[in-house]
């Protein structure tokens, strides 16, 4: 697995908010096509990673590196353009647009790419019931087809690098299965994967390795096929984490 | 007869404050940043155009040609060397930010052309009318009708099918998320602003060309758009400029009833509407 070569990872990743230091000394790595799970409790920092990456937050330039080249704290639409695109917490649609228009403006500003994974036939295709509510406005739509279209706004970007932030939050058991089958199809392009979860069976069920945070570091890093429930109730709560 | 004319002045004085209103309904309305140098800048290039026009005796047509592209370029330095620094959830920031540009202005202007009301000459398109039964319709009033209608409609499209349009409202309605779907909201808010101060290039010869102006009279031209854009309903283009007619109308009606009740009777009209629908006449909320 180390062998591979990364299509973006962190060395010493550092973020504060002011005077809160948020992320300590976070090394991470994902290669292209692979689906990493990022867990840990709220407050982790798991969500200040994704913004981090995506450049929401002044970080370092040496502590991000997309394939070797040091990105850190560029600016969001040149991430964008490198090939990282993100599902945001809380959906974080255009209110006010239709669900066509939100779609678009991804269209509008995506990655120049040769060749366009993604197209809004293919989103559609992906989630039939967005092309019914094309013209509908966002707001007007459930919070699981607001979670889709995030997705096909995310996707429509061409991402080689997706992160999902918490993208089951608040929607019914049912719906967070619908949008989860979709995420093999996603990775299956070659574009690789970082979902943060609260539903830790759900993560490990989804993903090829896992991460999980603590008060802002890493505490366990594993094959998702190989960790155990105690590694992850250790890792999670921080229990015997001082000796560890 | 009296009142049927009382509602063509309104149109035709609504038609003026819809191009005041247009700009503002950009940068208000949709970009939730309260410009209060607004109506100094339509002052500023009224009075660039009269000394122009003296200097070089040219016409008013060329003179759009000018600042139209001058206005656009300090629109877009506005946005990029000012506004962009202050831009965020909070309006308070930009509201004091330009509060100060509008004071420095008034007294720039005050300093360079002194406190004396000008005109622009326009070659008799000024006072040209026309008869229609008994009814005088002024040329230049609608010509500003005309050119505020065609505005707006165009802006709207604007907004609505282009890549640029769907950019701003995306940005708008949510800036972080606009950045991290590829949008530069800096890049894009320079241009708004540019096509918002770009517009007043026109209103300020048309302005010139209707009335006296003088350095101080920017606040009220302010005070029209910002009501014509609170009436019409925030984030409208259109809204702007069925604002503006409403505002229009009710100033021309009032001053049917007496002389001076009518810019008292637009102010009134514009309170009801803030008390009654406050989201605004042409607002889905």
């Amino acid at each position: 697995m180390t062998s591979t070569p990364s299509l973006l990872s962190t060395r010493s990743l550092i973020a504060r908010y002011g005077d809160f230091q948020a992320l300590f000394s976070v090394d991470f790595r994902i290669a292209p096509g692979e689906v990493v799970a990022l867990i840990g409790a709220n407050g982790a920092g798991k969500s200040t990673f994704l913004r981090a990456l995506m450049g929401l937050l002044p970080v370092g330039r040496d502590m991000v590196l997309f394939e070797d080249q040091p990105v850190g704290g560029s600016q969001p639409h040149h991430m964008v353009q490198l090939g990282v695109a993100m599902v945001p917490e809380g959906r974080r649609l255009f209110a006010g647009m239709s669900v066509e228009d939100n779609l678009k403006v991804a269209i509008d500003h995506a990655r120049k790419a040769a060749d366009k994974t993604w197209t809004l036939e293919r989103i559609y295709k992906l989630f039939p019931i967005l092309q019914e509510k094309r013209a509908a406005q966002v707001e007007k739509l459930s919070g699981g087809q607001q979670q889709m279209v995030a997705i096909g706004r995310a996707l429509l970007a061409q991402p080689r690098l997706l992160l999902c932030d918490e993208i089951s939050l608040g929607l019914a058991p049912k719906v967070i299965r619908e949008i989860y089958e979709v995420l093999p199809e996603i990775a299956k392009t070659g574009t690789s994967i970082i979902i943060v979860e609260q539903d830790v069976m759900l993560a490990q069920r989804a993903s090829n390795r896992l991460y999980c945070m603590l008060e802002g570091h890493i505490t366990l890093e594993s094959l998702s096929s190989d960790v155990t429930r105690a590694d992850i109730a250790q890792a999670y709560f921080g229990a015997g984490h001082e000796v560890a | 007869m009296k009142w049927l004319d009382a509602l063509i002045q309104g149109v035709l004085l609504g038609g003026m404050y819809a191009q005041y209103a247009l700009g503002m309904a950009l940068m208000f309305g949709v970009m939730r940043l309260v410009n209060i140098a607004h109506g100094d800048l339509v002052v500023l290039l009224a009075l660039i155009g009269i000394s122009a026009s003296v200097a070089f005796g040219i016409g008013p047509l060329p003179l759009v040609l000018i600042l139209v592209p001058l206005a656009a370029i300090i629109g877009w330095s506005l946005q990029k060397f000012v506004l962009n620094k202050v831009v965020g959830a909070d309006s308070l920031p930009s509201l004091i930010a330009t509060f100060g540009l509008s004071i420095a202005l008034q007294n720039l202007m005050l300093e360079i052309w002194s406190a004396d009301t000008r005109s622009m000459r326009g070659g008799g398109i000024e006072s040209a009318s026309i008869d229609i039964g008994g009814i005088y319709i002024g040329l230049l009033p609608v010509l500003i009708l005309v050119a505020a209608t065609l505005l707006t409609g165009g802006l709207d499209l604007t907004m609505h099918r282009t890549r640029f349009g769907r950019a701003l409202r995306a940005a708008a309605a949510d800036t972080e998320a606009a950045a991290m779907t590829g949008v530069n909201p800096r890049v894009v808010y320079a241009y708004a602003t540019a096509i918002a101060v770009g517009i007043l290039g026109l209103s300020g010869v048309f302005f010139a060309l209707r009335a006296t102006v003088s350095p101080a009279d920017g606040p009220a031209q302010l005070i029209y758009a910002f009501e014509a854009v609170i009436i019409g309903g925030m984030g409208s283009i259109w809204g702007g400029f069925v604002g503006s007619m409403v505002l229009g109308i009710a100033q021309a009606i009032g001053y049917r009833i007496d002389p001076g009740f009518g810019t008292l009777a637009g102010h009134l009209v514009f309170l009801t509407v803030l008390a009654t629908r406050p989201q605004g006449l042409m607002s889905r909320g």
